[in-house]
């Protein structure tokens, strides 16, 4: 019984000096000149005000408390869904990339020994170095290719459906068995563009090009995934060029401008948040390749020489054949730093240029 | 702050239940494994005498290729009809990654086989290395399973003196040839005692390079297996060795072929995917070597409604493996299939009595039956397979499934999966002449090393 009665004792003691706290902010909310002050001093006025009438009428769980609970309630469903499958698993890979666990075992700490492992590996540094070069290839062709191909088609051709359709085609055929249409065309001895090399071009046989081995191969995915790609970003390509006002190009006409003025001055400051975005996707599915390299320079087993080898491959195998999981995470975290950097300079480069227009 | 407290609350409940889940499913089969491990040693030949009385028992068993191999299916029907009480269920994991597959479902809790089969040993290595299987050396005593029966293969992949898996299946290489283009070309067939060199020499006699009618003196498939282990038959080497200068004689060999046309080109059977059944069935390959499970193949293919063609690959028969000067002939590669008990099974008594069954004489005479190799071979079992309709009538074909010595592609060490990954990937960049040779041995010296340096 005393309990209760320090308690609201106390609960009483507080409510005043919360009301005489209120009290003063009132009066002195009146004479504040500062507006920033003034809405500070209004907030601070607000939550006392609702503390007060908690105290007082005792309930659990405020208005708002309620109010929001039932708004967390709401999104409930689709968190809990994004948690199990993509927030805990991203937070858990952060994790295992600093302990040593087999997917059985007790996990055990290990530190920075993963990431000092990395060093010296090979096989990472080769891994590493392939899909480095394969996204430098990549990125800058594909983009031109595709910019190219839409400039060409959203002019008045002829035959312009049929040729964006046809330029589409490779990204909507399956990868398996386009690649299988390029082993047989890229074919060390017995393909046509060997055989063209041989016959027209004389190249003697000992040194016609192998396109699936040596350093080769990332030539061979990179010339793959210009041409499996280009269409797509060929489309979005398309969308902002569609975008650009006609006026601009008519009054640029009157000003005389030529065919590559209107490009320098019009149409590539306009496709400037597309070039961005093209850009940012096509790094991003670069760093991710993985079953490119697969068709291509597997050979039916999947297995990849030290030539030939991606990053992702390389996270798969010290994941799934040796069960190194805490290993393959930190290559993992390696390939995100390397993409979030990427795209970091990025953005930068985006808003500095927006900035700049301003 | 209130929002803040919520969130918190709303993570740590759900992580409550993530672990909780976790939790529960993980103790849960510990205390049961416990408690049949123990009687297990008595249970197990009691299980056997008071087998019809016994009460129904689904096993869970995992294979590959249930559909294109015939055995799986003539082993489950043989073993229900001597135990009525048994259902085996298969559950078919395909051939191209099985162990992969195999060893991700036993990762954590969530697995519910009884049986698995072992692939390779690299996998073995794995599913032992993750607890996944247990030491099956008291059930071993408990049923008086004499080990010598396997000569020596169980030897090989023993783990701390403990065996988790017993063989039921033994593959071994032999050497392939076609009649048809060593009479053609009026030579004397390949012998069951040939050294490298004769071997080296005999397919280049019978390789004819002219357009149109090309015959290929030998053929060699994109495995590591197929070139690399020539090395390892003089019993000197094994590929654990850390050093393998010894490999360097074979790949000199094979790359010199490989440059005058005598068998085809590694990188163009990369590109293609070439399957070593479609090269030797094309009838251009006069020697090939490979395990001992293409005899099935063969046999069951060139049937009437087989997909290969009689009159290219009809004629054909098998010698032993060749050998280094000074080694005995007959020794050759081998690799072991197995049959392991999870060590989440509930029913581990009755997974043991069904391993125990198909790795031994009865599972073995089936396996005959069907034209492979049993893990025990005994007079019987060999006579049985050499007396299939389709198997070469020549008595050499037949002593070619002496061996004397059985080496294992792979033998059981820690690391041997990633030896194995480190192998493989410079195989692949010595035979497609991104290394040479050298480059190549010293790669794989340096490699190795480290790996078990560690």
């Amino acid at each position: 019984m005393e309990n209760v009665k320090q308690i609201s004792e106390e609960k009483k003691n507080k409510i005043q000096e919360m009301q005489r706290e209120l009290d003063l902010l009132i009066r002195a909310i009146g004479d504040e000149r500062d507006p920033v002050q003034k809405r500070k001093m209004s907030v601070r006025v607000d939550t006392l005000h609702r503390n007060i009438s908690h105290l007082k009428s005792g309930k659990l769980m405020s208005r708002e408390g309620k109010r929001d609970l039932v708004a967390y309630s709401f999104i409930a469903p689709n968190f809990i869904g994004f948690a199990v499958f993509t927030l805990i698993p991203i937070i858990f890979a952060f994790a295992l990339a600093f302990l040593q666990w087999d997917g059985s075992n007790p996990v055990q700490f290990a530190g920075l020994d993963n990431f000092k492992e990395l060093w010296t590996d090979t096989f990472f540094r080769a891994a590493l170095k392939n899909t480095i070069i394969y996204c430098i290839g990549t990125v800058p062709l594909t983009m031109i290719a595709s910019l190219g191909l839409a400039i060409i088609l959203n002019q008045k051709v002829f035959g312009r459906g049929v040729f964006r359709t046809l330029s589409f085609f490779p990204y909507v055929a399956s990868l398996v068995a386009v690649t299988a249409v390029w082993k047989m065309l890229f074919h060390p001895s017995k393909g046509p563009i060997n055989n063209v090399l041989y016959t027209i071009f004389k190249v003697p046989a000992e040194s016609l090009p192998q396109w699936f081995t040596g350093s080769l191969v990332v030539l061979s995915m990179i010339l793959f995934s210009v041409w499996k790609y280009m269409g797509y970003y060929m489309v979005i390509y398309l969308a902002g060029l569609q975008g650009i006002s006609s006026e601009l190009y008519e009054a640029g006409s009157l000003d005389g401008a030529g065919t590559w003025q209107k490009f320098r001055y019009i149409t590539w400051p306009q496709l400037r948040s597309t070039t961005f975005f093209v850009v940012v996707m096509l790094t991003i599915n670069c760093f991710k390749v993985y079953d490119i390299a697969i068709m291509l320079a597997g050979g039916g087993s999947g297995e990849l020489t030290p030539s030939g080898t991606v990053l992702v491959y390389y996270i798969y195998q010290k994941a799934f054949i040796d069960w190194k999981l805490g290993y393959s995470s930190a290559v993992a975290m390696v390939l995100f730093v390397m993409v979030l950097l990427v795209t970091i300079l990025q953005f930068r480069g985006q808003a500095k240029y927006e900035k700049g227009e301003a | 702050m209130k929002k803040k407290l919520l969130s918190i609350l709303l993570t740590t409940a759900m992580v409550a239940t993530l672990l909780a889940g976790c939790g529960s499913k993980a103790a849960e089969p510990a205390p049961a494994a416990e408690a049949t491990e123990a009687p297990a040693a008595e249970e197990a030949p009691a299980a056997e005498a008071a087998e019809p009385a016994a009460e129904a028992v689904t096993l869970k068993w995992a294979i590959w290729d249930k559909d294109t191999t015939p055995y799986w299916q003539a082993l489950v029907d043989a073993y229900q009809t001597a135990n009525p009480n048994v259902t085996i269920e298969m559950v078919d994991l395909g051939s191209t990654d099985y162990m992969t597959v195999l060893a991700t479902e036993l990762s954590g809790s969530g697995s519910d086989f009884d049986v698995v089969t072992v692939k390779d040993v690299p996998g073995y290595a794995t599913l032992v290395q993750k607890n996944t299987i247990i030491a099956l050396d008291d059930y071993i005593s408990g049923a008086g399973i004499d080990l010598s029966q396997y000569a020596g293969a169980t030897d090989q992949v023993t783990v701390d003196g403990k065996l988790y898996e017993l063989p039921f299946r033994n593959d071994f290489w032999v050497l392939f040839y076609n009649k048809d283009l060593f009479d053609a070309a009026g030579k004397a067939y390949p012998t069951n005692d040939m050294t490298f060199d004769e071997y080296d020499a005999l397919a280049r006699e019978m390789t004819d390079t002219t357009f149109g009618s090309q015959v290929y003196g030998a053929h060699y498939h994109t495995w590591r297996s197929a070139v690399q282990l020539f090395g390892v038959l003089d019993g000197k080497h094994t590929i654990l060795d850390g050093q393998y200068d010894f490999f360097k004689p074979y790949y000199d060999m094979v790359l010199n072929e490989e440059a005058d046309g005598v068998c085809r080109k590694y990188t163009d059977l990369k590109t293609e995917e070439l399957h070593y059944s479609a090269a030797f069935s094309g009838g251009d390959v006069a020697m090939m070597n490979m395990g001992s499970w293409f005899i099935a193949t063969m046999i069951s293919q060139l049937k009437d409604g087989g997909e290969y063609d009689p009159a290219l690959c009809g004629n054909w028969g098998i010698v032993k493996y060749p050998h280094a000067d000074g080694v005995e002939a007959g020794s050759t590669l081998g690799t072991i299939t197995g049959l392991a008990v999870t060590s989440a099974s509930a029913q581990q008594d009755a997974a043991f009595d069904f391993v125990n069954w198909v790795s031994g004489a009865e599972g073995a005479k089936v396996m005959a039956e069907t034209g492979n190799f049993p893990a025990i071979m005994t007079d019987e079992v060999a006579n049985i397979i050499t007396s299939l309709e389709g198997f070469p009538a020549d008595a050499e074909s037949k002593e070619a499934l002496n061996v004397s010595n059985l080496y294992l592609e792979v033998p059981y060490a820690e690391n041997v999966s990633e030896i194995n990954s480190v192998l493989d990937s410079y195989h692949g960049s010595i035979m497609s002449g991104e290394m040479t040779v050298d480059e190549g041995i010293a790669a794989m010296n340096d490699e190795v090393g480290k790996i078990l340096e560690k």
